[in-house]
Formats: C-alpha cells, structure tokens, sequence
C-alpha cells in the first residue's frame, strides 16, 4: 500500500470534499437537471483530483473554477444553444435602472427559480456565485475567468433581465386571476 | 459624483465591494438622491430575495459517498504522479526529443490525410505522457469509458477491457485529431502506455504498421471506425493487441 497515495486522498477528502455542496448547487444550476449535476461534478472532482498538487490558497473557488469548466464543456457537448453568446468577455456600459420593486415584493419561490433557470447562462453563473455562494467579484472573475468589469456588467445585466423576467411572470399570473 | 458614474457603482455598493473612500462619495450623492436611493433599495431587495427564496441544491448524500470510493488511494487501477514518476522520467525525456524530432520533420512534407492523422495522433500521445495527463476519465471500467466518451462525441467508440490478455484499461479521454474530436482509450502493458485513438472512418483499411520516433503505430479500419495504436511497445505485442482490438466485439 502505498502512503503518500492514502495520505494524499485524506488531504483531498478534508480540503476539497466539504465544499461538494456548493460544487453541486453551481453545477445544477448550470445543467439545470439533476442527473447530469451529478455526472458534471462527479468528472469535476476526479480531475480536481489530478490537479490537487496544483491547489494554492482556498479550495472553495478553486474547486468551483473546475466544476464551471466542466458544466462548460458539458453544455458545449451536449447543449451548445445554451451557450450562445456567451463568449462575449466584453464589459458592457453597466446600465442605471434597478429593478422595479412591484414584481420582487410578489414573487414567490417558484417564480423566482423559475425567472433565474431561465437565464442564459452567463449571467445565471454571476448571480448564482454572488448570492448564492457569497463569493466576492474577485473570486467570480477567477472562477469565471474574465475581468472584473465584466463580472460587474453581468451581475447588473443580470440583475435586471431577471427583473424583467419577474415582471413578466408576475404579471401574466394576474391574467389568469 | 455624476449620476452616470453613481448608477455604475451602485451593484458594487450594495455588494460591499466598493473601497472606503468611493463609498463614502457615493453616500454623499444618495443623500442628495432620492430617485438613487431608491434604486439602491431596489437592488438590496432583489439580493435579499435571491438569497432566502431561490433554491440551494445541495449534493446528495449518494454523491459523496459515490465520491470517496472512486478517488483513487492505492496506485493500481488509477496510477497518479507518485507511482510513475520511476519510469516515466526516462520515458519523458525521450519523448521530448522524439517531440523535437517530429517537430522538424513536419516542415519538410506535406503530409497527405492519414499521415496527418499519424501524426497527429503521436503529437497527442507524447503530449499526454510528459503533461502526465493521460486521460480525462480514470477507469478499468469499460461501462464508465463508454458514456463518458459517447456524451462527448457524435459517435459511440467500442470499449472494451483486455486485462486478461495483460493489456489494463486505465480510462479515455477526447482529443482533436485529423480535424475532428476522437475517442482516445487509454491501456497499459507492463510499464508501457498504449494510446488507442478511435473515429468515425468510410473505407475498410487493412491493418498497417508504421515505426516514428521510436514509437510504433499500428492502424486499421472496422465496424466504421478507423483504430489508430500509438506505444512504445515493441512491435510484436503491439501487433498481438491491435489483432484482438480488430476481432473484439
């Protein structure tokens, strides 16, 4: 048997394995189905593995940035639609209006997983690793690997089509009052 | 603090990502604000609704369990840095002159399809032995390979395990070769690793031994795929494995 194999698992199984959860929260969020959630980090934790050596200051971000490149390239693969557009690394004007209050104060749970699933995917990963994880914009650009302006333009972007999209769902249920 | 550059601040503000000093200005042009104040509410409303109403999915318990048995402990079955590092010291250095050597000859012909994919497909194979980054999926499962390597392809290589003919299936990764994704499945015999590039391919091929850069590589066509084999395995056991690769299943 060989030590430093078993000793290199158990550093791996106390640094990397507590942060499963947030791995598969990003994961299902970006597949937005279960099973392949799984698979995703399921693949993702074996090459963090592989990389473990490589591992530098927090695991939490780091292990996160393997889970996003491989729900990347598992959406390139199997959904690549759900990609379009989303190349674009380019920080936009942030744009000045909020969100209106009306539909957020209305909206329930079901609404508002339903308004954030259906953003792309780009601005669904900003708010999911903001809020969600609480992770600051440093950590968001390392993750997501582009510059911190573009992690403000899409959480604000982001932020504001999925207003819109609350609206949307909040006023088409008072339709069919 | 115009108000262009106070509505850019405002997601950093609310975000607590703002320095000292540029948070203090932005306060100053709220209090005077209404209309940003508002705004600013706006956006703390919409983080604090996110945060308490949108679902955390948090992993399965089956999942960490699924987990801790398959990270490899032990070398066999999954042979990380430590165990290799022996022998693959000389093997990557070879390698990296054979590297070298490819390097130069590709300047001095053009090489028609299949010497591209020869080519190619020996330009992988040194890659992933001295990046030590042999396969992206770990497993003597061929039931694992498989459907690793068909979500990731637009066609469904045939996997198979020939330990009992002494050649280890480690796992498979996917690769460019010739222009197009392969399947790449990965074995070992004694200390050698055997890289098995598979792709869609028209015509039947028979089978066709070539020797570069002291590696030896077999290739044949069947069922509608093209089999490349790139070792440093001598030629004769190279030969035994693409003859039961051609007649398996």
């Amino acid at each position: 048997m060989n030590e430093a194999l078993s000793e290199r698992k158990q550093r791996f199984e106390e640094r990397v394995l507590p942060h499963l959860d947030a791995a598969f929260n990003l994961a299902r969020w970006l597949t937005r189905n279960d099973h392949d959630a799984e698979d995703v980090v399921q693949e993702a934790v074996l090459r963090a593995y592989r990389f473990f050596d490589g591992l530098r200051g927090e695991a939490r971000p780091w292990l996160l940035a393997i889970v996003r490149n491989s729900c990347l390239s598992w959406l390139q693969v199997n959904r690549p639609v759900e990609l379009a557009g989303f190349d674009d690394r380019a920080a936009e004007p942030i744009e000045e209006n909020s969100p209106e209050t009306l539909a957020l104060r209305q909206c329930d749970r079901r609404m508002l997983n339903e308004a954030l699933a259906a953003l792309s995917a780009q601005f669904r990963e900003a708010l999911i690793l903001r809020e969600l994880e609480d992770l600051s914009y440093k950590d968001i650009a390392r993750i997501t690997d582009v510059p911190l302006g573009t992690v403000m333009s899409r959480l604000a972007r982001g932020r504001r089509l999925l207003a819109e999209s609350l609206q949307a769902i909040s006023n088409a249920s008072q339709v069919h009052r | 603090m115009t108000r262009e550059e106070a509505g850019r601040l405002l997601h950093a503000y609310v975000d607590g990502e703002l320095d000292a000093a540029k948070s203090l200005e932005l306060e100053a042009h709220l209090a005077g604000n209404p209309a940003a104040r508002a705004a600013c509410e706006r956006l703390r409303e919409m983080s604090a609704a996110i945060r308490s109403r949108a679902d955390y999915h948090a992993a399965p318990a089956s999942l960490a369990a699924r987990l801790r048995a398959s990270v490899p402990a032990a070398p066999e079955g999954a042979p990380r840095r430590v165990a290799w590092r022996g022998w693959l010291k000389p093997a990557a250095a070879f390698a990296a002159a054979a590297l070298l050597a490819w390097g130069t000859a590709i300047l001095s012909l053009r090489p028609g399809e299949d010497e591209r994919i020869v080519q190619e497909a020996l330009a992988s194979h040194v890659r992933a032995t001295l990046g030590n980054r042999l396969f992206d999926v770990a497993s003597s499962d061929q039931h694992t390979v498989k459907p690793w390597l068909s979500a990731r392809l637009a066609f469904s290589p045939p996997v198979a395990d020939f330990s009992t003919h002494g050649f280890e299936l480690l796992g498979g990764r996917q690769d460019y070769v010739g222009g197009q994704s392969v399947a790449v499945l990965v074995y070992r015999r004694r200390q050698h690793v055997i890289d098995v590039f598979i792709r869609p391919a028209r015509e039947k091929k028979p089978q066709q031994t070539l020797t570069r850069d002291g590696f030896n590589i077999e290739s044949f066509a069947r069922g509608g795929m093209g089999f490349w084999l790139v070792s440093d395995l001598n030629r004769h056991e190279l030969d035994d494995f693409a003859r039961l690769l051609a007649a398996a299943p």
